[in-house]
């Protein structure tokens, strides 16, 4: 059996799919979103995944481990370097690993 | 429709429009591949079940929403925490579900959700850059439908084969690092706009100095304080 609380949270990220992309498919056509709320769309999901991506890649345990010493905070960069040059999601993935792994062995963590 | 502009150089019958959707997806299909196999082998290794990230994936059909969902929903965040946070990720789709209301009015309420839950990030861009390019297309049900399900089938497909695959893959390897990396190439397009770098900049600076709030609410502070950074870099820009 499904843990009840995973069970729920796979509905709610299910529910907000589901909100957000045939939602408005429903309301009115003649509703037109105000040029500031368009703004704060675009702006949003952008903010929301630096939000999660950041901590992700500083902290190790409770502290935050902001030197060149950290394999994941090195790994990410290559990542955003790779994927500005290349564009590609494949070269960012596995760049990004390979660093990843080189720095751990290097810095023994 | 009556905007068909003569030579019908382009589909005429809705199976055309559908294959020509196909088709128009398929040099895609190795990045969608990758990602979404990536996506499953991310969620099994942050430590969810194979069927329940195998359901996740079939029901919520939203990558970054599910990998931004899995640490809230690893360390036991509030419900709806979760769902707050994946709304926000997903607001992308809010802009184009707009975007595609009028393309979509003549249909019935029905069909319009149906559309609607197929609606992803690649498939938009194309049936934008159609309507712009091919405005005499008269499939573009057809063809937005024949796209977006062909993304559909190879997202599960992709989904499913790293859920699978990460069983056998060891936990040593990191590998759940690979969905950050994923969403870190999601964001580096954006930061194109100065605004949406601003805000960037200050939600991963106020998500990491918040990050010891309770129930995670650095998340939601660090998300606020990028929208406002990003509308303040908006208007200096302007003047």
């Amino acid at each position: 059996m499904m843990d009840p609380y995973i069970a729920l949270a796979i509905l709610a990220v299910t529910l907000s799919s589901f909100v957000t992309r045939s939602g408005p498919l429903l309301i009115s056509s003649r509703l037109k979103l105000p040029a500031k709320v368009e703004a704060a769309l675009r702006y949003a999901p952008a903010c929301a995944l630096a939000a999660i991506v950041v901590p992700d890649l500083l902290f190790i345990g409770a502290e935050p481990n902001v030197s060149l010493s950290n394999p994941k905070l090195l790994a990410g960069c290559a990542a955003a370097i790779i994927f500005a040059a290349s564009r590609s999601m494949i070269a960012t993935i596995g760049g990004g690993m390979v660093v990843f792994w080189l720095a751990r062995a290097v810095f023994g963590v | 429709m009556s905007d068909s502009l003569g030579t019908a150089s382009s589909a005429v019958t809705s199976r055309d429009g559908f294959r020509h959707g196909v088709q128009e997806l398929l040099p895609a299909a190795p990045g969608i591949f990758a990602w979404g196999l990536v996506t499953g082998v991310a969620m099994v290794k942050s430590g969810l079940g194979v069927f329940e990230a195998s359901v996740l994936s079939l029901l919520a059909y939203a990558g970054s929403a599910q990998l931004a969902a899995l640490p809230l929903m690893m360390s036991a965040a509030p419900l709806w925490l979760i769902f707050l946070t994946a709304t926000i990720v997903n607001l992308r789709f809010v802009v184009y579900s707009v975007m595609m209301r009028p393309q979509f009015a003549h249909l019935t309420r029905r069909r319009r959700v149906w559309l609607g839950a197929f609606l992803a990030d690649i498939m938009f861009v194309k049936f934008s850059t159609l309507l712009q390019r091919h405005p005499e297309q008269t499939q573009r049900v057809a063809y937005f439908f024949g796209g977006a399900s062909a993304n559909w089938v190879i997202w599960q497909v992709s989904s499913i084969a790293g859920i699978l695959a990460a069983t056998a893959i060891p936990t040593s390897w990191g590998l759940e690092l690979a969905g950050t990396l994923t969403l870190i190439a999601l964001i580096v397009p954006l930061c194109a706009e100065r605004p949406v770098l601003a805000g960037v900049i200050v939600a991963g600076t106020v998500s990491v100095l918040a990050h010891a709030w309770p129930l995670r609410l650095g998340l939601l502070a660090g998300i606020l304080a990028g929208v406002i950074a990003a509308f303040l870099a908006d208007r200096g820009g302007q003047t």
